[in-house]
Order: C-alpha cells, then structure tokens, then sequence
C-alpha cells in the first residue's frame, strides 16, 4: 500500500511541477501568492496520494470473488484513528489559514508615498485616470517596480480588474470604491481582463497594460496629456480607440470589435444628427442584426458635450471612407 | 413505462375513484380541468393587471413585466388547482365531507398513475426521478451547445445574448431542477421504507410540492421564448446590477426560483417531520441508516437558508417592476448586499446539493464492501458538523467583491474549517472498504468514482479557500473546474449510485449492469478529461462566462469540448439501459444486494402502504459480518424481538 502510495505521490509530483500550471510571476504579489499556491499544493498533493494510495490499495487487495457471499470483517471503528483524521486536517488548515491571512496582509499593504491610478470600468471598456498629470487613458501604464495603487469603480455594473501574472483581481462596483495595490517587476505589454459578467461584451471586455521604464512612463504620461489636448477628429481617434473600438470595427481605429455593429458598413454615408443620435441614444435605431439595450445608453453622460462633437466628426471623417 | 401493479391490492381504499362520464370529466380533478382553467387564469391575470392599470390610469397600459409576473405567479396556481392539488384541503375549508382513509389518491396502477396528483410517496419519488432527468438533459443539451461554440475561439454558432442565456438556463436547470430534486426525489421513495413508515408525514404536500418542479421548470425553459431578449443571461447568481438591467426574461429566474424553492421547502418540512415523528418503534436515531441522516441535516439547511434565496430573487423583483432601490447604486442602494443574501443561501446550497449524496455513499459503499460503515456516529455527527459550518462560510464567494474587508479571514477560517468534518467522511468511507469484500457493481463504481472526484473537488475547494490564491482564481475556469468535481464528480455520481442502487426496488426488474459499467466508465473518464484541463486554463488567464477566449486556449478548449461530447453520449447509454431495463429488464428479488436496511426486505416494487406490519427495529442498519445481528424483525414476528426492545417506542 505504501509503494502504492508512493508511486502517486510521485506521479503527482511530476504533475505538479512539470506542467506549469501558473503563468509567469510578474509583481511582487504574485511571488507572494505562489509561495501560498505551492504551500497549499504540497500539502493537497500528499492528502490526494495518501486517499488514492489507500483506496487503489483496498480496490485492488479486498476485492470479492464472482457469486461471493461471504461478508468482510465486523470493524466498526478506531477511536484512535478517527481522532487522528480529525486532528491532523485541522491543524495543516490552520496552517494554511494562518500563511494565508499572513500573506494577505503583506500583498494589501498600501506603502506610503505611492502612485494612484483611478480605474473605470463601464460596458464593455476600462478607463484609467492618472491624478497626477490630469490624465485619462484607455490603457493602463505602470512604471515598473514601484508600487501602485488602483482605485476602481465602475459606472453601470459589477465588473473585476484582473492581470493573470500579476495574480490580483478585485470587482469594480459601482457605488463603492475598491483598491488594489500592485508593484510590477518586469516590463512588458500586458492583458487587463473583466472577469465579472458584465453583460453581452463581457468576453471582450479587455485593455492593455503597459509596464515601462520609469522615464518610459514619464514620457507615456506627457503624451497622453498632449493627446487630450487635441481637438477635433484626432481627439475623437483617441477616445474612439479608449471607448468605442472593444465593441466596434472601424478601419481607420484599427479595431476590429464583433459586439456591435461594424461602423464601416452602418455609418457610411450617415449626417452628423444620426451618429450623434447614435451614440447618446442607441436603442433608437438598431442594426439589422444586432439586440437593443446592449450599448450603454449613458455617452450622453459620461462624455463632455466637446469630446461628443470631436467623436461624431472622427467617425464622419473616416467612416465608410478606407 | 408499465410498473408492476402492487400485489396488495386487497388493501382499503386503494380501487381508486369511479372513472367519470360526460362533463363530469372536465369539472373533476385532473389534465382536462387544466385545459379550461389554466387560459381562464390566464385570463384573469391579464384583465387583472389590465383593469387595475386602466382604472389608475397608469401608462403605458401595457406594461409587459407587470403582466410577466401576474401570469408567472396566477396562470401556475390555475394549474395546480386545475390538477387537484388542493382539492383536499378546499373540502375542508368550504365544510364537506373529508374522508382520511380516502386512499384513492394512492399508489400507481397504470402509467397514468404517474400523470396525476398522487400521495403515494414512491410514486412521487418517480415523479421526482423521471422529471429531474428530463430537465438534467435538457440543461446537459445547453451545455452540449456551450462547448460547440467554444470549441473554437472567436464566435461560430451563437450570439453573445444566446451564450450568456445558455449558461444561466444550464446552472439553473441543473441546480434547481435536477441535483436537489432528484435528491428529494431518491429520499422521497427511499426515506419512509427506510425508517418504517407507511408514507410520509404529509402526502397531499407532498404530492403539491411535486407539482411546483415542473412549472418551475418549464418557465425556464420558456425564457428562451420571450420576444425581448430572450432567457436570463446574468448567470444563476444573477448579480445586481446587471440583473436589474437585463430585458424581461430576467423575470423568468426570479419567479422559477420561487416555485422551485418552495417545492424544496415543503418537501424539506415533510422530510423533518417523517424523519422525527413516523421512525419504526426502536428505530433511535443512532439505528438510522445515514440516508437518513444526510437528509435530516440537508432538510435543516433547506428550511433555515432557502427563504434567503426567495427573498434576494423578490428583491430583485421588486427592483424592476415596483421600482425600488434595494441595490441600485443609481438610487443608494447597496450593490454588494445583494451578494450577501444570495450566498447566505447559496453556499448551504452547495451543502444541500453533497449531504444527501454523502448519504448514499455511506449506504452504496456498505453494502457492496459487506462492512459496518466505518465510525458510524462520527459519519453522522461530521453530517451536523458541516451543517452547522456551512452557514458561517458564506462570504467566501466575496474575497474580491469588494465587501468589508475584516470580514474576509474570519470567513477563511470556517472555510478551511468544513475540510475537517468532510475529511472525517472521506476517511471514514475507505476505512470501510478495508479489509471488506468489494463488489463493483454499477451502483458502487460511482458511488467510489464519487469519493476519488470528490477528493479532487474538495482539494481544490481548500485552494480557494486561501485568499491569496482565490484572488487570482476567482472568476475564472478553475472555478468552472471545481464546481463541476464538486457537482458532478460529486452530487451527480452519487445520484447515479443511488438510480441504479434503487433501480431494483423502485421498477422490480434489474438493469443491465454491463450497460452500466460501460454508462460509469465512459462517464468517469469523459469527466476527468472535460473539467480537469479547465484548471489549468483558468490559472493562466481564461474567465469564465465568456463566449470567446484568447487563441492560445484554443487547443485545450478543442480537446475539452470533444471530451465534453462523450461525456453528454454517455448519457444515452444511461437512458437506454433505464428505458429498456425498465420495460424488459430480469425481474428483481426483494433484496438482491443482500443489504440489511429496511426498503430492502420488501417486494420489489413494495406494497401499497410498505410494511404489512410496521416493524420493529433491534440494531444498527450496517452489521455485515456480525454474527446474528439483525436490524429489523418484520412481519409479525415477535418472538424474535429481544426482551429489552419490546418497550421501545416513541
């Protein structure tokens, strides 16, 4: 029974560590939290050996032979080995309770002196607002190895921010702030996933995450400002891409969004009242096709009278139109 | 379909009304009536909701979730009293005649027996059966059309809107019309023969409280219907905001869960009370099998939590059509409360959906190891252990909601907590198998393939358990993975042990056990090879509820969803062997797995009223092996009885 045991044990070892079964760590909480997972795994790994070493064992070993009337032995318990079971569970998940509380309080320890970025969620797209330079942006860009921390809330429903190699998530709640800190280890291009269903778009509700260097971001930030600055079509560019383009198809953005309808075929040719009208009211006219009650009715809202203009002459700019 | 007539056909009361001639037909209790009454209600309700909004002068008129909620709460209660439902208890109220031995609502002597407002508990726990399968294919065939449409990325057979309503309408169904009916449905037949009663405390509830399942049931299959938007696609946890804001069908979860909890509640009362008050003389509460037992502690639960469930899905009600702001951030509500209140059922569901199947694993796996069941009172007492936890571990499904944050490690405590008395049983059920004569039969591969799945689900439980890790695995598929060990690799295998366990005193013919070694082990590894990968895909970046996925998922979603496609055919295999064992399968003995628990020694299928003489209980259900030991003398046979026992009565 032991080498039966043991040979699970084994084979779940090789499981356990040759299949990666967590993406790549890259925040100082992620690290953290795989201490946890491989904490946990060493401890579920022997309990699963242990049951699948005993009942392979018991199957194999006591089975009856066919037409077999004979009956097994009268055992009706162990006081000793019950009060075993019991203890032995209780205290590896006291154990694991107590490394976990621990960790938790170091992965929300908020340092001082720390960056702060405001994160919306809103249907089907994130914004981030960066206190500092005033900013508003479509993606997220993180200086890297410093600490951050991120404000959300959300305008319409629950969403949830998640990284997957930075192991933090937290729902967006509309009503309620939430935070989330975050220190980023290593630079690169990133995926921010909702992970709440948030209605029709939830599985394309998606935004960039950028990891840079600290000049890298100081130079990211001034951009952004300048990008804001602009007015007319090209502002309208910008925040097509930030609020628009998960959903939509628009050539000239470059994105290619299935939610809602594709704005090449569907504007082309339309005058400004109908995009406008469109865009704060969208169950007024739905396309062939498409369901009303998908596209948030709130533009009218969330948008400043200016940035609807610059949105309404971008797509009749390009429209239809490459 | 034909089930044998039972062969005690001399007993009172049991010839059944004289069949009715003319118009008669259409005035008495039954199918016929239905077909008037249920369009007059519907009637009513519209005149109701149209006269009232005419006479206020409300606009629009027509406001169409306010008739939604007239039809789903009016049109359900004419069909009830269309089919006799409450036929009794009108008698009593207007003042005639009521007779209590009126068995005529008893038992089952053709197929239509089975169509009808029955009292007689085994007939009701067919109803049970054959009804919560039909719903478990039907929410098995959505899950058929989610994995076709995932098993490529990007989007081929269905809309989002579709997606969304497939996924909810599959963990609806599931949930509230198969796992917990289909428990009520095994321990509606099972319990009454175990203790050794002649029927349940309450027939005429009980008969009602069948009646609910399928109405519930079929409005949420009509949700898909409706015209504006189709099924309810905010998931089964139907979170607000975005319940709130969902078009019309939404509606359709809100009432089903009302019809369908009440069902659980009544059934979950009936239970209690037979399982106190109509136990056999000498059967205490240590004598009793720990079907029993599993059902006393699932019926505690259903009592105390389901109203919390009810009352969320009214509050949600109440928030679209009466325009209240229980939760709606736009009016001060509070969007998180809502979480509460749903979890505060919602987790003890998860409890209500394993004990009973905890149950039947004690009984399949005693019997075919042919040993005591290891650590009986400590199995009974671990069942009160995660009874009285399971209510103080709700907030677990929160750690990222966003809800107090202090509330959070309390929480993990009780959580990893609830792993002690569920390891108690997973121990104590090997122990079992020690040093016994294994059997593998149908009944007992699952019952052992539950044990081994359910490890894998418990293991995974205890990572989410850990807030760290469950910040990160939260939402995704490894959710998706670890409810589907817990409900399928666990409550699923268990219902299937207990059919083919029971399949033999329920029909009085076997089942073709080659059938349903083939049904176990294309189900066993077509499980394995759809939910295990599901981990993996969910560590590393998949959430769940998506119709669409990173291409690099591609591969994994591909094998998972041909493996899901075996997994839904070896369903036929399972629907074949009942259909055809049933009609032609060998005909059953009384006892043909040797086991000592009451239901066994009677017919198969039993007489009318069980027992001709309720027995008399002198020892444990499980004494395989015991030299002499008995659990009951039946059938008049006294002398047998030990001296001390004789008094024994409650």
């Amino acid at each position: 029974m032991v080498l039966v045991g043991a040979a699970v044990g084994v084979a779940l070892a090789l499981v356990a560590v040759l299949i990666p079964w967590l993406p790549p760590s890259d925040s100082k909480e992620a690290v953290k939290v795989d201490h946890v997972y491989w904490f946990v795994t060493v401890i579920c790994a022997a309990i699963f050996a242990l049951v699948a070493g005993v009942s392979l064992f018991a199957v194999w070993k006591f089975r009856a032979p066919p037409d077999d009337t004979e009956d097994g032995a009268p055992i009706h318990g162990h006081t000793g080995l019950e009060v075993v079971w019991t203890a032995i569970p209780a205290v590896l998940v006291t154990a694991i309770t107590v490394y976990s509380g621990v960790v938790l309080t170091q992965i929300e320890d908020i340092p001082k002196d720390h960056r702060v970025v405001e994160v919306t969620g809103q249907q089907f797209t994130w914004s981030f607002h960066y206190p500092d330079g005033d900013v508003t942006s479509g993606q997220l860009a993180l200086p890297v190895d410093e600490p951050v921390e991120l404000r959300l809330t959300a305008k319409d429903v629950i969403h949830s921010f998640w990284v997957p190699e930075w192991r933090m998530k937290k729902d967006a709640v509309p009503g309620i702030d939430t935070d989330l800190v975050i220190t980023p280890t290593k630079q690169g291009t990133y995926t921010v996933i909702c992970t709440e269903l948030c209605g029709l778009g939830h599985a394309t509700m998606r935004a960039q995450a950028l990891v840079m260097s600290r000049s890298g971001f100081d130079k990211w930030l001034a951009d952004e400002k300048a990008k804001a600055a602009q007015a007319g079509s090209a502002a309208g560019k910008t925040l097509f891409t930030q609020q628009c383009g998960t959903c939509h198809t628009l050539a000239d953005a470059g994105t290619q969004g299935e939610v809602g309808p594709d704005l090449d075929k569907v504007l082309a040719g339309k005058n400004a009242d109908f995009v406008h009208e469109s865009i704060v009211n969208p169950n007024d006219e739905i396309a062939s096709g498409y369901q009303p009650d998908v596209m948030p009715g709130n533009f009218a809202d969330v948008l400043t009278d200016q940035q609807l203009q610059s949105l309404v002459d971008y797509l009749l700019d390009t429209a239809g139109k490459s | 379909m034909t089930v044998q007539a039972p062969e005690h056909e001399h007993v009172v009361g049991h010839e059944g009304p004289p069949p009715r001639r003319g118009i008669r037909r259409f005035t008495g209790a039954g199918w016929l009536r239905a077909l008037w009454v249920v369009p007059l209600a519907f009637g009513l309700a519209t005149g109701f909701v149209l006269g009232a909004r005419a006479l206020l002068d409300y606009s629009p008129l027509w406001e169409f979730q306010v008739l939604l909620t007239a039809w789903m709460v009016i049109v359900p209660l004419g069909f009830l009293i269309a089919i006799g439902g409450f036929d009794y208890w009108f008698y009593w109220i207007s003042g005639r005649p009521t007779r209590p031995e009126d068995h005529s609502g008893h038992g089952a002597r053709s197929w239509k027996d089975y169509f009808r407002v029955n009292t007689d508990h085994k007939v009701i726990g067919v109803q049970y059966l054959v009804t919560t399968i039909f719903f478990f294919v039907a929410a098995g065939l959505m899950a058929m059309f989610m994995r076709a449409e995932l098993a490529r990325p990007g989007m081929q057979f269905v809309d989002n809107n579709t997606f969304n309503g497939l996924f909810s309408v599959h963990a609806s169904l599931m949930i509230f019309l198969f796992v917990i009916p289909a428990f009520a449905g095994l321990g509606n037949y099972v319990i009454p023969l175990m203790i050794g009663a002649p029927d349940m405390a309450f027939p005429r509830l009980n008969a009602l409280s069948f009646w609910l399942l399928p109405i519930a049931g079929f409005i949420m299959l009509a949700s898909f219907l409706v015209p504006e938007g189709g099924a309810f696609a905010a998931g089964w946890t139907n979170y607000v905001p975005l319940s709130v804001q969902q078009p019309p069908g939404n509606l359709f979860f809100q009432m089903a869960v009302q019809w369908a909890g009440a069902s659980s509640i009544m059934t979950a009362l009936n239970f209690l009370v037979t399982i106190i008050t109509m136990r056999a003389p000498g059967m205490s509460f240590w004598r009793l099998p720990l079907l029993v037992w599993a059902n006393f502690a699932t019926s505690t639960l259903v009592v105390l939590a389901t109203p919390f469930i009810a009352g969320s899905q009214f509050f949600i009600l109440f928030e679209r059509v009466l325009h209240t702001n229980f939760f709606e951030p736009g009016g001060e509500g509070y969007a998180v409360g809502y979480q509460h209140i749903f979890w505060f059922y919602s987790h003890p569901a998860v409890y209500i959906m394993m004990l009973p199947g905890f149950g039947i694993a004690s009984e399949v796996i005693a019997v075919f190891a042919r040993k005591p069941v290891f650590g009986y009172r400590l199995m009974a007492l671990s069942l009160m252990a995660i009874l009285v936890l399971g209510f103080s571990v709700w907030a677990h499904h929160m750690f990222v909601s966003g809800m107090s944050p202090w509330l959070r490690i309390p929480m993990m405590a009780t959580t990893m907590l609830i792993a002690v008395p569920t390891g108690i049983k997973v121990f104590s059920w090997l122990a079992t198998l020690w040093e016994g004569r294994i059997h593998f039969k149908t009944p007992m591969l699952f019952a052992l393939g539950f044990v081994s799945m359910f490890v894998i689900g418990g293991l995974s439980g205890v990572y989410l358990g850990s807030i760290p890790i469950d910040i990160h695995a939260s939402d995704t598929y490894f959710i998706v993975a670890h409810i589907h060990y817990v409900l399928f690799g666990g409550s699923l295998f268990t219902i299937f042990a207990g059919i083919y366990y029971w399949f033999p005193k329920m029909t009085g013919r076997m089942y073709n056990e080659r059938l349903g070694k083939l049904h176990f082990w294309l189900t066993f590894v077509g499980f394995n090879v759809t939910f295990f990968p599901m981990h993996w895909l969910g560590l590393h970046g998949m959430p769940r509820r998506v119709s669409d996925y990173a291409d690099r998922f591609g591969n994994l979603n591909f094998i998972i969803s041909v493996a899901s496609f075996a997994l839904g055919a070896s369903t036929i295999v399972f629907l074949y062997n009942m259909i055809v064992s049933w009609r032609r399968g060998a005909p059953a003995p009384g006892n043909p797995w040797r086991a000592l628990t009451l239901e066994w020694q009677v017919s198969s299928p039993p007489p009318v009223f069980n027992f001709d003489e309720i027995p008399q209980v002198v020892g444990s259900p499980y004494e395989y092996g015991v030299r002499g030991a008995r659990h009951a003398v039946l059938n008049g046979d006294r002398a047998q009885v030990p001296e001390r026992e004789r008094v024994v009565s409650h």
